[in-house]
């Protein structure tokens, strides 16, 4: 579904990622892995094209999208993305950061967009907050909500960059609850996280990223048990 | 000394209460225009344009540079003797004049756009990177990230300050009695002159300004606390 070759990504002089080749089959969950300055981040932002690759191509369905133009943003509404500090629209209730979206630029009728917005709320535990605005939702409650905004452009895969690192431990639980859901479902997803029991049970493969490279790439228990890179390695044996 | 405000009362209020008239029409079509001109030139300034951006910064350098009473001279005596020499020079005899009321409008849109597309430009600059890329990600343009995720909560975070610009702009609209708009100062420096009831006169109209602009900027007030209130 997903094919990067040869990606690369410079800031000014700053080589971020480096001959990045990496492929995501449909209903596939890849959690990438890494310390940080990895450039895991880049290479997810990369992907939806909030950062312009420098160089390589990105295959979505066969075709390279890394020079739409104008159509970037038909793209976009196929690659769902969830941030680590949710960016919910502060000025706007759950119910409401659900359904915009849908409304404002699929023409959905509101009345159905309201009706799936609320069936997505339910999904993630929280139809019974639709209308408590961001600010009095807690971390883990507004991550959820972020989960149901993306999902509610159907995206045929979704990004996530370290959703849980913005939360108290305490309710990483049922962000990763909804995550975990959302992969037996057989959605797509591409998972930069440092929760490794997550990535232990759900990950259908795991890719170890260091100073812009992919250093290892494997399913999980080859990674975790017995690692051939010598970083991975170091970096498993640091945060296992 | 003897002082007579029962007749500055009955004989001024009147006028002045007209003159209130004028100063709420110039004071909202001039700070609507304001506005929407801030906005464009807030929007111009941002954009990737360098050109335009810079042709609007040294705009903006000038109208802060000069006085508004001198901006408000050049719009109505300097603009309209410009356009007829430069028609003339065409060929067209004309008399073009501006109505010094709409000289007013003008004027207050100029020099107040450019006050508040600074404020709107820094509003729009500190509004958080993270909600353009949820918009992005989400599917919409840039322009419309723009229209529906920066600006508004940008042009709401400028409410306090537009309050005070609008306090400021009522009572500036005393300027334009140099340019012979019968408000509120020229009507009293007229009826001072003829009746020499000069303490009177301008204690009275010192008083209408300041129930105008009380009301005004208790508003913007409890605007505000409302506002912070909000989610
Ligand atoms: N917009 C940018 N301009 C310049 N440098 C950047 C920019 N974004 C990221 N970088 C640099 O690129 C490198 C990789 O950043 P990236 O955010 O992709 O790392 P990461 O693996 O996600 O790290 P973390 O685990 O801390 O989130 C870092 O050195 C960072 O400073
Ligand atoms: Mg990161």
């Amino acid at each position: 579904m997903l094919q990067i070759k040869n990606l690369s990504k410079c800031f000014e002089d700053l080589e971020v990622l480096k001959d990045v080749n990496l492929s995501v089959a449909k209903g596939e969950v890849v959690v990438i892995i890494g310390p940080s300055g990895s450039g895991k981040s880049t290479l997810l932002r990369c992907v939806n094209l909030l950062e312009t690759p420098t160089g390589g191509e990105i295959l979505y369905q066969g075709e390279d999208i890394t020079h739409l133009g104008k159509k970037v943003t038909d793209y976009r509404k196929q690659v769902g993305m969830v941030f680590q500090r949710f960016n919910l629209f502060p000025l706007k209730n759950a119910l409401e950061n659900v359904m915009y979206a849908p409304v404002k630029l699929n023409k959905i009728p509101v009345k159905d967009a309201k009706e799936q917005a609320m069936d997505l709320l339910k999904k993630v535990g929280l139809e019974n907050r639709a209308h408590a605005y961001p600010s009095a939702l807690s971390g883990g409650q507004q991550q959820r909500v972020a989960i149901a905004r993306a999902l509610a452009m159907k995206p045929e895969i979704l990004l996530f960059d370290e959703p849980t690192s913005a939360l108290d431990p305490e309710l990483v639980g049922d962000v990763l609850e909804v995550m975990k859901q959302l992969a037996k479902e057989g959605m797509t997803m591409i998972v930069v996280t440092h929760e490794m029991g997550f990535a232990k049970d759900v990950a259908d493969r795991v890719i170890f990223m260091d100073g812009g490279f992919v250093i290892e790439e494997g399913a999980p228990q080859d990674i975790f048990k017995s690692p051939k890179n010598e970083r991975t390695r170091t970096f498993l044996s640091r945060v296992l | 000394m003897e002082l007579n405000f029962g007749k500055a009362i009955n004989t001024l209020g009147p006028s002045l209460l007209g003159g209130v008239g004028i100063v709420l029409y110039i004071t909202l079509s001039g700070f609507f225009c304001a506005l929407a001109a801030a906005l464009m030139i807030a929007m111009g300034r941002l954009s990737k344009n360098k050109v335009l951006s810079r042709i609007l910064s040294v705009l903006i350098e000038l109208i802060r540079g000069t006085p508004l009473l001198v901006q408000l001279f050049y719009i109505y005596y300097v603009i309209p003797t410009l356009l007829n020499g430069i028609l003339s020079m065409a060929g067209y005899e004309t008399n073009i004049q501006l109505k010094a009321s709409t000289c007013g409008i003008i004027g207050f849109a100029v020099n107040y756009g450019c006050y508040m597309s600074e404020v709107i430009r820094s509003a729009i600059l500190a509004v958080d990177s993270g909600q353009r890329e949820a918009g992005l990600a989400l599917g919409f343009s840039e322009a419309k990230v723009m229209l529906h995720f920066i600006i508004p909560p940008a042009l709401r975070n400028s409410v306090p300050v537009f309050g005070n610009y609008l306090v400021m702009l009522i009572k500036d609209t005393s300027l334009l009695a140099m340019i012979s708009v019968q408000e509120l100062l020229l009507r009293t420096k007229t009826y001072a002159s003829q009746t020499f009831l000069t303490v009177e006169a301008y204690t009275l109209l010192a008083v209408v300004y300041l129930l105008l602009s009380i009301p005004l900027s208790q508003m913007t007030g409890i605007l505000e606390r409302r506002l912070k209130r909000m989610p």
